[in-house]
């Protein structure tokens, strides 16, 4: 998951909003309560504040030996829109 | 009222019954309510208004508990037909129409209405009727809802209150929405807030399984609905995984039907991800080598060469680990860096194209030197013929391209590096560079104070020491220097026989607050010695060597001091007039602490020191009784220089006694313990040196521990140091400290055979273990062509011969049994030479 996604910002967020953002997560997720999810919040903050590592990042970090189904399958809309047609068809119970 | 019954007036009756049940409140008066509620009821049944007849039964009921069990004995299909909506809605026409009426009607569409837009459309009511309003705004919203993505704002349906018998459509409306959103929880509240007994409470049970994940035990309809939801993610990723297990397999047919497979899915769940797919399948087929023609047409048309799809590739070769593939990695990056310019990434010029040329030296740097070369011979002829640049292929020039567009330290530091691994100079010359563009960092100062001074340009390093002073006076690398730089420079000038610049240095650094350290004044005074009597200064020379008895309290440790800076500064008239010869019987005693703050002052100033080795084998005679006297550093410093010497007995007796101390110096007493017995012990030595490294790791002392692996790489080959714990070395330290006697003729140290493992077995170990070896054990296999049996008792020259004339025979063609039926077909040869790796 890219750093900007764990913290909830946008990729040309500035470093305030990166800051709040970082603070309110880490609110959501203290050390104590979720340690791995706090690395993880952490390490992203890290990264997205560095102007130099957040841009080695961008570079750098896309990484060829990931699974094209782990890749690709989230992009698939989970829950497809199918029109009203099948809703309706439950409504009246058919 | 039961006039106003009978003569079918009910409407009038309910209303006279009402009055008399609020007057009374008994349940008289409720059941004289009930009865006209149910000829009323049965009014409108006759009149086919069931719905409202329904509705009213309900109401009633809800009301007047008494009146359940009369209206359930009326079955729900002796109610009548269902009234068509258009009958149901109609009363509402009538802006007058009772509020009972009204309120059955609503609870009726609440509960029954399921087609929105024939409600919209229901022309018995006015086209601005607001329930008509409502209806058409929840059809659209509706249909919007289940076909795709809606904003907020269509969600808000300001023509539905929440008293409308539609508010539980709109609820319905926003939990659907929430749904495809993602946002479980705000779906969850809405379906909460839905009446239980309102159409779209139907469409609860669904929505909450597709939730939970679940679909069984739904209607079956419900269950369509969860299928044809769900179910297109679910075969894309299927299709991922037969491509990425086809890929796994390497057979390019089901890769190439795989491929198929998963464009097709990918079209019709993902379609947007189409092209990103394609990129991605692309590199994996160029990775696997498949044909890239029959690969574009299994994916029904090539994928789009843009900076995304090279940052990608070039990642994917930097992956592969190959040499070639690195190579091509490199040129890459150089084509996404300019396709990213192109599609405004990022500047031409900018911090991202310093970072991606800083990615390219560092890839070269993997490269062999000889494919390196190779490539850029190629290049070079390439160039030569198109005028293209190849400047990717050249480290230097991507170092170059990087600091200048981006000069930071890293990027210098990584610059300097390479450097410092090609030559001393180019090392120096990037150092110059770095302070050059930014003269406020330390780093390239201190490179050129080492480099300067090590190559003996003392008027130089002093320059570079002076800015580094002004930057960080008290930099490790700084506080001593100058002291040390002025002891060589002076040694230097005499060396060149030129003493009055000698002697200027020697002032100078008698000046200084550092030449008043520790014996430093000692070795001012050596220095005045040695200047003098190179100037021809009797008397100053006496003064001053009295100087240096006086400041190290022994006139063997000041003749030793005045010797070793004789030797480096080579003043042969000084050597000889002060030779070394068997050290005073007076002086003996105090020998260990002698040569040892010789030592340590040679060791501060970089003078290498000069012993005799009857000096040495008397301090290790000595050490064991004036040891108390010497501290940790002396202690090491004395053991180094027994090392250097190559006096294994004063490096053991050094050691033992550092080990003594015990502490945070374990480590290294450890490691010269190791040193200490490499010649008589080298198994003793792997371990010593093995358990110094794993201590010093865990020390975190990094040069120690990587001497002590490369001192087990002199011993054990690649394999480097012993795998041991923490506690294993722990164990070897105990031993050890245990062992104080150094190893000599049958007393050997401590065992280790428990760490060491099994001993080798092959003859040649055997034999240096002094155990008894059968001579044919030597024949390799590989020599015995037949795989036979030597007849027992051969003597082992003959049977070297023997061997000779099997494999002669053998190269010849001959089976077994014909060798055996003539074994000397051929005169036998000279005994054959041993091969050059069997002998030890």
């Amino acid at each position: 998951m890219e750093p900007a996604e764990i913290l909830g910002v946008p990729d040309q967020a500035t470093d305030e909003e990166i800051r709040a953002a970082y603070l309110r997560r880490v609110r959501e997720c203290p050390p104590d309560r979720s340690p791995e999810e706090f690395e993880r919040i952490r390490d992203a903050y890290e990264t997205l504040c560095d102007p130099r590592r957040r841009l080695h990042h961008r570079l750098f970090s896309v990484d060829p030996t990931l699974s094209l189904a782990a890749r690709f399958a989230r992009h698939a809309p989970e829950r497809r829109f199918v029109g009203p047609g099948p809703w309706l068809d439950v409504l009246k119970g058919q | 009222m039961r006039q106003l019954i009978e003569r079918g007036d009910h409407k009038a009756a309910v209303e006279q019954a009402k009055d008399i049940h609020r007057a009374s409140r008994s349940g008289a008066s409720e059941a004289l309510l009930v009865d006209a509620y149910a000829a009323r009821i049965e009014e409108l049944r006759r009149r086919n208004l069931t719905l409202e007849a329904q509705a009213l039964v309900d109401l009633v009921c809800k009301r007047y508990p008494s009146a359940k069990r009369r209206f359930a004995e009326l079955p729900r299909a002796a109610q009548g037909r269902a009234p068509s909506l258009v009958d149901l809605v109609r009363p509402l026409a009538d802006p007058m129409v009772d509020a009972d009426k009204r309120l059955a009607i609503e609870q009726a569409l609440q509960r029954e209405v399921t087609d929105l837009s024939a409600l919209a459309s229901c022309e018995t009511l006015p086209a601005a009727h607001p329930l008509r309003q409502a209806a058409a705004a929840l059809d659209r919203a509706f249909t919007a809802v289940t076909s795709g993505p809606v904003a907020e704002e269509a969600l808000l349906l300001p023509e539905v209150s929440h008293r409308s018998p539609l508010a539980a459509w709109k609820l319905l409306i926003k939990a659907i929405a929430a749904f495809h959103r993602g946002d479980d929880d705000a779906c969850q509240q809405f379906l909460d807030r839905i009446k239980p007994d309102s159409a779209p409470a139907r469409l609860v049970p669904p929505l909450q399984a597709m939730m939970r994940n679940q679909g069984t035990g739904c209607h079956p309809a419900a269950k369509a609905l969860i299928s044809v939801i769900t179910s297109e993610r679910a075969a894309f990723q299927r299709a991922l995984d037969d491509l990425e297990q086809a890929f796994t397999s390497g057979r390019r047919s089901r890769i190439l039907k795989a491929i198929r497979a998963a464009v097709q899915a990918c079209e019709q769940s993902a379609p947007a991800q189409l092209e990103s797919l394609r990129q991605h399948i692309s590199i994996r087929a160029a990775a696997a080598d498949l044909d890239p023609m029959k690969v574009r047409a299994a994916m029904g048309g090539p994928s789009r060469h843009d900076a995304t799809f090279l940052q990608l590739f070039a990642r994917a070769m930097e992956e592969a680990r190959d040499p070639e593939k690195i190579s091509l990695a490199c040129h890459l990056w150089e084509e996404f860096k300019q396709a990213a310019v192109k599609e405004g990434w990022f500047a031409v010029n900018g911090a991202e194209a310093a970072a991606l040329a800083l990615r390219i030296a560092g890839l070269l740097q993997q490269l062999p030197d000889d494919l390196l070369q190779e490539l850029q011979w190629s290049a070079e002829a390439k160039a030569k013929k198109t005028g293209e640049t190849f400047s990717y292929l050249y480290p230097e020039q991507m170092y170059q391209r990087a600091c200048a567009l981006d000069p930071h330290p890293a990027a210098f530091s990584q610059w300097m590096q390479w450097a410092a691994r090609r030559s001393d100079a180019q090392a120096e010359r990037v150092a110059e560079a770095w302070h050059k563009l930014r003269s406020r960092d330390i780093e390239p100062l201190v490179h050129l104070l080492r480099a300067t001074e090590a190559r003996g340009a003392f008027k130089l390093a002093l320059g570079y020491l002076t800015k580094t002073e002004q930057i960080d006076g008290l930099h490790a690398e700084v506080r001593d220097a100058r002291f040390r730089i002025l002891v060589k420079s002076a040694l230097r000038h005499l060396e060149r026989k030129k003493p009055h610049l000698a002697a200027d240095d020697v002032g100078a650094g008698a000046a200084l607050p550092q030449a008043q350290q520790g014996d430093r004044p000692a070795i001012v005074a050596a220095l005045r010695t040695v200047t003098s009597a190179a100037c021809g200064q009797t008397d100053a020379v006496d003064v001053a060597r009295a100087e240096v008895e006086h400041a190290l309290q022994s006139e063997g440790a000041a003749a030793l001091l005045i010797f070793s800076l004789a030797s480096a500064s080579k003043q042969r008239a000084v050597q000889q007039r002060w030779p070394l010869g068997r050290p005073a019987r007076r002086e003996r005693s105090s020998m260990p602490m002698a040569v040892a703050r010789v030592a340590v002052l040679c060791a501060d100033v970089g003078v290498p020191l000069e012993v005799p080795r009857a000096w040495l084998t008397e301090v290790a005679r000595q050490l064991t009784e004036s040891q108390h006297l010497l501290d940790v550093v002396q202690l090491h410093v004395l053991g180094e220089a027994a090392c250097q010497a190559d006096h294994l007995e004063l490096a053991y007796a050094a050691s033992a006694a550092g080990l003594e101390r015990g502490g945070a110096t374990d480590p290294g007493f450890l490691f010269l313990r190791a040193r200490s017995v490499i010649l008589p012990e080298p198994d003793r030595c792997l371990v010593c040196a093995s358990a110094a490294a794993e201590l010093a790791r865990h020390a975190r002392e990094t040069e120690l521990v990587e001497n002590a692996v490369e001192l087990c790489r002199t011993l054990a080959g690649f394999d480097g140091a012993l795998p041991l714990t923490l506690d294993q070395a722990r164990d070897v330290l105990g031993r050890e400290k245990a062992a104080r006697k150094p190893p000599r003729g049958s007393h050997s140290g401590p065992s280790y055979d428990d760490l060491l493992g099994a001993p080798c077995q092959c003859a040649v170990c055997r034999r240096r273990r002094g155990e008894g070896v059968d001579p044919f054990e030597e024949l390799d296999e590989e020599d015995d062509p037949f795989d036979m049996d030597i007849p027992p008792g051969m003597p082992p020259a003959i049977a070297e011969i023997f061997i000779e004339v099997a494999k002669e025979a053998a190269a010849r063609g001959q089976s077994l049994e014909e060798f055996m039926a003539d074994p000397l077909n051929e005169p036998p040869r000279p005994k054959r030479r041993r091969k050059k790796g069997r002998r030890w």
